[in-house]
């Protein structure tokens, strides 16, 4: 089995199999395309996006629907060429196709998932693409809750 | 913000070179034609967003901060890759 060395979990053994080729790269990172996804029990439903070329760029990521369970994919033909699917309609997440959001920190280190465009993986072919979602109100900065850790005392209340 | 209304077939021009017409204007969306010099990018906004989001997704904590991550809805199975 080939070996990568990763950002969180030192040299990992993968399988061919199981790389995901983005024939476009991803926006800012044209340049990184092959990925595999390192999916840790103890992190669920977080998976990690990893790049077999750069060892430090790991992404973060969470499937749509664990953010969104309405969430509909609007692919436009373009991409759905490029993952080789049936361009008249959108695929079926969790049936044809794996459907990711990149989380984000801001500087306040709030964070965020880009629901504007998501990851979508030919789960068949594992080519995928950053699909950029056509004519959505999605957010690429889609809040996400985060559980403050109790206080000991009561913060004054603003009037 | 300077706002201009424009009917289809009419244009724009912005500096020196670069000129921009409105080919179509339906109900929901219009269809713009962009002629600008070679070395002017132009590109989607939803791009420039998602470079931006993709930069911020690769430098920060993220994991660190995920600790007390609350989903809203319970996660559907990870598939496996």
């Amino acid at each position: 089995m080939p070996e990568c060395q990763t950002r969180y979990f030192a040299v990992m053994e993968y399988s061919d199999d199981g790389v995901i080729r983005l024939p476009r790269g991803l926006p800012g990172f044209e340049d990184e395309g092959e990925f595999v996804l390192i999916d840790q029990p103890s992190h669920r439903p977080l998976v990690f996006f990893q790049s077999l070329r750069t060892p430090h760029l790991c992404f973060l990521a969470l499937p749509v629907l664990s953010i969104d369970r309405s969430y509909r994919l609007a692919v436009s033909a373009d991409d759905l060429a490029l993952l080789e699917l049936n361009t008249v309609r959108q695929p079926g997440i969790g049936q044809e196709v794996m459907c990711l959001s990149f989380i984000a920190a801001g500087d306040d280190r709030a964070l965020s998932a880009n629901l504007l465009s998501p990851v979508v993986i030919n789960l068949k072919t594992r080519v995928a693409v950053q699909a950029i979602q056509n004519g959505c109100h999605y957010s690429h900065r889609h809040p996400l809750l985060v559980e403050e850790p109790e206080m000991d005392e009561a913060e004054p209340v603003c009037s | 913000m300077l706002v201009v209304r424009r009917r289809e077939g009419e244009s724009l021009v912005i500096g020196e070179d670069i000129e921009v017409v409105i080919l179509e204007a339906g109900p929901n969306r219009v269809k713009l034609g962009i002629m600008a010099p070679r070395e002017v990018l132009v590109f989607r906004k939803e791009l420039e967003l998602t470079r931006e989001q993709n930069r911020a997704a690769a430098t920060a904590d993220v994991l660190g901060l995920s600790g007390n991550l609350q989903l809203r809805h319970a996660a559907p199975e990870t598939p496996h890759v």
